[in-house]
């Protein structure tokens, strides 16, 4: 495929709000997961929570705390600017909007569940019909932003925001708009800490990903974007090179045990970025800590990935993101890409791994990197990104 | 952008396929007090079918009719699922689990909750590896299942099946989502103009339509009106009709989708 650059990007995680809070953890080595509970949740996990400032408010019928985090997100690094800028030059509606989320709003759907009136109905300040549904992150940021074009969101599990950037690349190669907002907001509720604790997924102690004694995952929440422009002048530092989409067709919750849909993903992705595995200098791998997906996802990059190509697992530094997961880890490659500075694998001490796992945070200025990401449902999204 | 639908799947209260659909616009649509019946995929093994409830035996059962007719191979399509609610019953289930004492979650409920549920089930159905996505437009879902599913078909030359549904729900969901009828319905679209099939002419246009086409058969429009995926029986009107008067859709803030069928062509 064309290249498609990237002119603007942003993260907001437990790392903090923005890139320098990125650079700042990288540097210090210090991770964003904390013990400290969730809510009056009896779980014991370490979770990667953002701080959400008070004042970060959005109206009433968008008020969650999804939304909240998708607005503080946005007003990081300029982005917002940035996309006001393509709105002035292209139109409004030539910009569109195309966010990935697993949780989308739920945490408020569940806050409204605690306090039903006596008919068993949604108290007044939780009758929000933007709020409770799956397409809340997308509406609300095209509404943030004033980007008026097709605005939708993906909600496929842990490959929801990778798959953001695949529907954006086509709808820029069709014509159909001159800039896309691409992104991911997850945010932290009952739903996924209980949920993965019924599937016995989640660890006791901080996430630590392809390490023998791996307990399962840390959960996080985190809102990222990314703008993409095709007729960018030359500006951007780096541009989305490949995408591969993919199915397991094989469990609703575990991987294929050989890999299958991780392999076609990634083989996909390097083959419409024009690349072969050897030209990649980078892999930020899904690595959620569980012991079956770390072991699938292994094998398949001990098959493909040359021995040169250095791989780090971040979820150590940011948990578990889920439907962000995607635009964290796409950001991270990116950062990666402009700074020289590639993430180590914080919290794992013992690798269990094939291929080049690397621990340590380090300058190692790569110039191609590749981003996988591996949902429940089978769902599978790598993208390959390059230096422009 | 051009496509070609080949293949058509539908289910809802007295309509549960392509043929009947057909049936009913003699009589201006299905009868409002036509009964519901949950469909039950054969795709799908009875045991797994009763654990994947009935939004995921709607899709699956939808996007296998739509690939029987048009023939399509079942394990290469790539494809899209929509929905602008979900599935309400877990939503339901969960938030009433999780707001009381007990709050232990079935790990198959939760495992299904995630709303590519559909997509997985499926694949897993038709051993389907391909590209398949879950897009989500609330009112605007099925517009937005139809851009992806186009969009997909011509930018990776394959054959897309889209899957809308969305399920009857109760209170509290039902007080800021009313939906009293469930629907589900499917689309084999094939890049280009093909034959034999309905040729679709899609293009974004700038402004918003105030709403969506609503279907002219009275039956129809009392489904549509019950169900956010129900515009879509507008376009399938239009096609059993080979009506080609231009239909829009609102699909973002200030964006419609324009959808023009051609004359339907039929094999040789």
């Amino acid at each position: 495929m064309t290249p498609i650059p990237v002119t603007a990007y942003t993260l907001t995680s437990a790392l903090g709000s923005g890139l320098d809070a990125v650079d700042a953890a990288l540097q210090d080595g210090c991770g964003g997961l904390s013990p400290q509970p969730w809510q009056d949740c009896d779980v014991p996990t370490w979770l990667g929570r953002v701080d959400i400032p008070d004042d970060v408010q959005t109206e009433p019928a968008w008020a969650c705390r999804n939304n909240r985090l998708a607005l503080l997100g946005l007003n990081q690094d300029g982005f917002a600017d940035h996309v006001s800028t393509a709105i002035d030059r292209y139109g409004a509606h030539r910009v569109g909007v195309v966010i990935g989320t697993s949780t989308s709003s739920i945490e408020r759907t569940e806050a409204a569940y605690r306090e039903l009136d006596d008919s068993g109905r949604f108290a007044p300040e939780f009758r929000q019909p933007d709020t409770h549904n799956p397409h809340s992150p997308g509406a609300f940021v095209a509404r943030a932003l004033g980007a008026a074009g097709p605005a939708l969101t993906v909600s496929a599990a842990c490959a929801s925001s990778a798959k953001v950037f695949a529907t954006a690349a086509r709808w820029l190669e069709l014509n159909l708009v001159d800039a896309v907002v691409v992104g991911g907001v997850d945010s932290l509720c009952l739903s996924v800490i209980y949920g993965f604790h019924s599937l016995q997924l989640v660890a006791p102690s901080p996430c630590r990903p392809f390490d023998r004694d791996r307990e399962g995952i840390s959960l996080g929440e985190a809102a990222g974007f990314a703008l993409l422009d095709r007729a960018d002048p030359g500006n951007a530092e780096a541009a989305l090179l490949g995408y591969g989409e993919s199915c397991d067709a094989h469990h609703m919750s575990s991987a294929h045990p050989e890999g299958l849909g991780a392999r076609l993903a990634m083989e996909s992705a390097v083959a419409a970025s024009g690349l072969s595995f050897a030209d990649l200098d980078y892999v930020n791998l899904h690595g959620t800590g569980t012991r079956g997906n770390d072991a699938t996802e292994g094998q398949v990059c001990a098959q493909l990935l040359a021995a040169h190509t250095v791989a780090s697992a971040t979820k150590g530094w940011t948990g578990h993101t889920l439907g962000a997961a995607g635009i964290v880890e796409a950001v991270l490659c990116l950062h990666a890409l402009t700074s020289g500075v590639v993430p180590g694998t914080l919290n794992t001490r013992d690798p269990q791994a094939d291929f080049n796992l690397t621990l340590e945070t380090a300058a190692r200025r790569p110039r191609r990197a590749l981003s996988n990401s591996f949902g429940f449902g089978g769902n599978n999204c790598a993208l390959v990104f390059g230096l422009s | 952008m051009i496509v070609t639908v080949t293949g058509i799947g539908l289910w809802a209260a007295g309509l549960t396929g392509w043929s009947e659909f057909q049936q009913q616009l003699t009589v201006d649509g299905p009868p409002a007090d036509a009964e519901f019946n949950a469909p039950r995929p054969a795709a799908i093994a009875p045991r797994e079918r009763r654990r994947a409830g009935l939004t995921i035996n709607l899709a699956v059962e939808v996007m296998h009719q739509a690939c029987d007719m048009a023939g399509v191979d079942k394990a290469a399509i790539a494809t899209v699922f929509a929905s602008a609610m979900g599935d309400t019953d877990i939503t339901d289930y969960m938030c009433r689990k999780l707001a009381g004492a007990d709050r232990m979650l079935s790990p198959t409920k939760f495992h299904n909750s995630v709303h590519n549920a559909t997509s997985g089930y499926w694949s897993i159905s038709a051993q389907n590896r391909a590209p398949s996505s879950f897009v989500g437009g609330f009112r605007d879902s099925f517009a937005c299942a139809l851009l992806e599913a186009a969009a997909c078909a011509i930018a990776e030359d394959l054959p897309v099946g889209l899957a809308g549904y969305d399920i009857a729900n109760a209170a509290p969901l039902h007080d800021v989502a009313p939906i009293s009828e469930t629907l589900g319905l499917a689309l084999v679209i094939l890049p280009g103009e093909q034959s034999p099939g309905w040729p679709l002419t899609l293009a974004l246009q700038a402004g918003r339509p105030a709403a969506p086409p609503m279907p002219r058969r009275a039956g129809l429009a009392r489904l549509a009106d019950a169900n956010p995926m129900g515009s879509a029986l507008t376009l399938l009107e239009a096609l059993a009709d080979d009506r080609t008067d231009p239909l829009c859709w609102p699909v973002g803030q200030n964006t419609g989708l324009n959808v023009t069928a051609g004359q339907r062509s039929r094999a040789a």
